[in-house]
């Protein structure tokens, strides 16, 4: 079972107070938990500064995988287990096997970086995830605290952040 | 700065370029060993195709960017546009080629020899004889010099439209102007660039012939399109203009050095692959010659080309800096450059060498300007480098970098990912 945590959250009405409250928040050296848009923001992740994604560096691991399964395999069973002779050319003919290892690799490399970055997420069938607000996927702009082990002084200093920042609405939520 | 001014200095550089070139097609010209100087008129040949195949491609650039509601190329349209305007010099270069044919100044073309679709003649040749349809001189005329000119016709047209864009307030009627012209450029310019390939390139080779050579012709010149415009715009930066240009356009412009060059790759590889694969004579021939006799051109063009933009390039960061970008960027133009040497020499050495039988040619030793590009080979190069530069500069100069009334400056000034 997951462990339940408090969370202060605030929802911004467009995207230019969030990222504001977001750069406010930085100079008050604020811990943001997260913050939750209904779409992508450019310059978000300048002003959260965040880490460029290492998701493509599986890619790259998946596909140098599939492309050795697939000369690999291939070669073996032209060569060792099953030889046989295709219009007079050679057991090991590597331009026969190009296209086939270019589609290993492309079918490796996309499986991994979506089982990967399913996991990361923590997403997959059967799993449920908290959900701060519904509206957050439709026209809400939401930046979270994560509020555990806080005493009251912090909780009070992160509310009147919110109403200083212009946040159309705050709330506190367990998950 | 919003105008570009071609100093003299510049003018001045480009000249000793053209100097340098003129020089070096002289040396190549009367140091020739062969009759009819085919060593300089191949590379006459594959430079003019070369560069009228890149001036080509930039304005097919342009309108494909243009009717896909594109936004971020728009700062660096006037680049692009400069750059189409060389097509007329093209056509100058296709009709001394074409007057060559005419004077017998050059043999380059096999199918344009003397009697080899008369039944009578001695020279009679059944397959050239079959293909002389498409492959005769009056449309050799017509499907390089005419589609080249038909070509200048709409990179005069846009152009002007461009230039049309300034004087007024809004953009968005002159948008629309340019969109009708360049829709109008976008079907016509792909089907015909394939009959000005095979008429310039492929019938080098006149038994031959490939369906893919098109495409694989135009992914070259894509290639080497899109890295001049990286040093261009490179240099402009690095002169003061073009403050606009920021990391994702260079982004962008990386982007499609690599992923064209890998589209080139893959279409180097299916026409090899196809080939190999069929195994029809007459077909493996074009390979075997290359492989068998000039093994240094083949395995390195496919080196520069795929493997050195394919590793470099994959990263982002490589992308967005100057010094690795312009690096491939360079590597890569020379690699597309060689490409072409490539499809030209071959051929051409083959027939001169008519006689000798397969051990003897693989036994030749290693002639310069045939077997890889010599010094003179590579300064006429450069020679018709300086008078692309010198042309794309010129028209540079004659208009403001930033097209101001474009509907979509604003989007490409702004272009961030």
């Amino acid at each position: 079972m997951k462990e339940e945590k408090g969370v202060l959250f605030g929802l911004y009405n467009d995207e230019t107070e969030l990222m504001s409250a977001i750069s406010m928040a930085n100079d008050k050296h604020l811990d943001i938990m997260d913050v939750y848009t209904p779409f992508p923001v450019h310059g978000l992740d300048d002003v959260m500064d965040l880490e460029e994604s290492r998701l493509h560096i599986v890619g790259f691991i998946f596909g140098a995988l599939g492309m050795m399964t697939a000369l690999g395999y291939m070669s073996w069973i032209f060569t060792r287990d099953w030889p046989t002779i295709f219009g007079g050319k050679p057991y090991f003919s590597f331009p026969a096997f190009v296209p086939i290892t270019f589609e290993l690799t492309v079918l490796f490399s996309s499986i991994g970086m979506v089982s990967i970055f399913y996991i990361i997420c923590g997403l997959g069938p059967g799993v449920e995830n908290p959900i701060l607000d519904n509206r957050i996927t439709d026209d809400k702009f939401c930046l979270a605290f994560d509020t555990d082990g806080m005493d009251q002084a912090g909780v009070d200093n992160l509310k009147s952040f919110f109403a200083n920042s212009g946040a159309a609405e705050v709330h506190a939520k367990t998950i | 700065m919003d105008q570009f001014t071609f100093t003299s200095k510049q003018r001045l550089f480009t000249f000793g370029l053209m100097a340098l070139g003129i020089i070096c097609g002289l040396i190549v010209f009367f140091g020739d060993t062969y009759h009819h100087h085919p060593r300089f008129w191949t590379n006459f040949l594959q430079n003019s195709v070369f560069f009228t195949g890149i001036a080509f491609v930039s304005l097919y650039l342009l309108a494909a960017h243009t009717l896909a509601y594109s936004g971020w190329h728009t700062v660096i349209k006037r680049v692009i546009e400069a750059m189409s305007l060389f097509l007329p010099v093209g056509a100058i270069f296709f009709l001394i080629l074409w007057v060559g044919i005419q004077g017998h100044w050059h043999h380059l073309y096999h199918w344009a020899a003397e009697g080899v679709t008369d039944r009578a003649s001695a020279n009679y040749d059944a397959v050239l004889a079959g293909k002389e349809p498409l492959l005769n001189t009056l449309n050799y005329l017509l499907l390089t010099v005419g589609l080249i000119l038909a070509w200048s016709f709409f990179a005069w047209k846009s152009r002007k439209i461009s230039l049309e864009e300034d004087k007024g307030t809004s953009g968005l009627k002159t948008y629309q102007k340019a969109k009708f012209w360049l829709a109008i450029f976008l079907p016509v310019g792909a089907f015909s660039s394939a009959f000005f390939i095979w008429l310039s390139t492929m019938s080098v080779d006149a038994h031959w012939y490939s369906t893919m050579f098109a495409w694989y012709t135009t992914a070259s010149w894509l290639v080497s399109a899109v890295c001049i415009m990286v040093l261009l715009v490179m240099y402009l930066n690095n002169k003061g203009y073009l403050p606009e240009i920021n990391q994702t356009h260079r982004h962008d412009l990386g982007k499609y050095i690599f992923a064209f060059s890998i589209f080139w790759t893959y279409l180097w590889f299916d026409q090899f692959m196809l080939i190999w694969y069929a195994n029809v004579g007459e077909e493996t021939i074009y390979f075997k010659h290359r492989m068998g006799y000039f093994p240094i051109l083949f395995w390195i063009n496919l080196g520069i080309n795929f493997v050195l933009p394919f590793l470099v390039l994959m990263r982002n960061s490589t992308k967005w800096k100057i010094g690795s970008l312009g690096f491939v960027a360079t590597a890569v133009l020379f690699g597309h450059w060689w490409d072409f040497f490539m499809m030209v020499k071959p051929g051409i050495w083959d027939a001169l060498h008519a006689g000798a039988s397969i051990a003897e040619k693989k036994a030749m030793p290693i002639e310069m300007g045939w077997h890889i590009p010599g010094l003179e080979d590579i300064g006429m190069g450069l020679g018709f480098l300086g008078l692309f530069l010198f042309v794309v500069l010129t028209f540079l100069s004659k208009a403001p970098l930033i097209a101001k009334h474009d509907p979509y400056i604003e989007e490409s000034i702004h272009h961030h990912s």
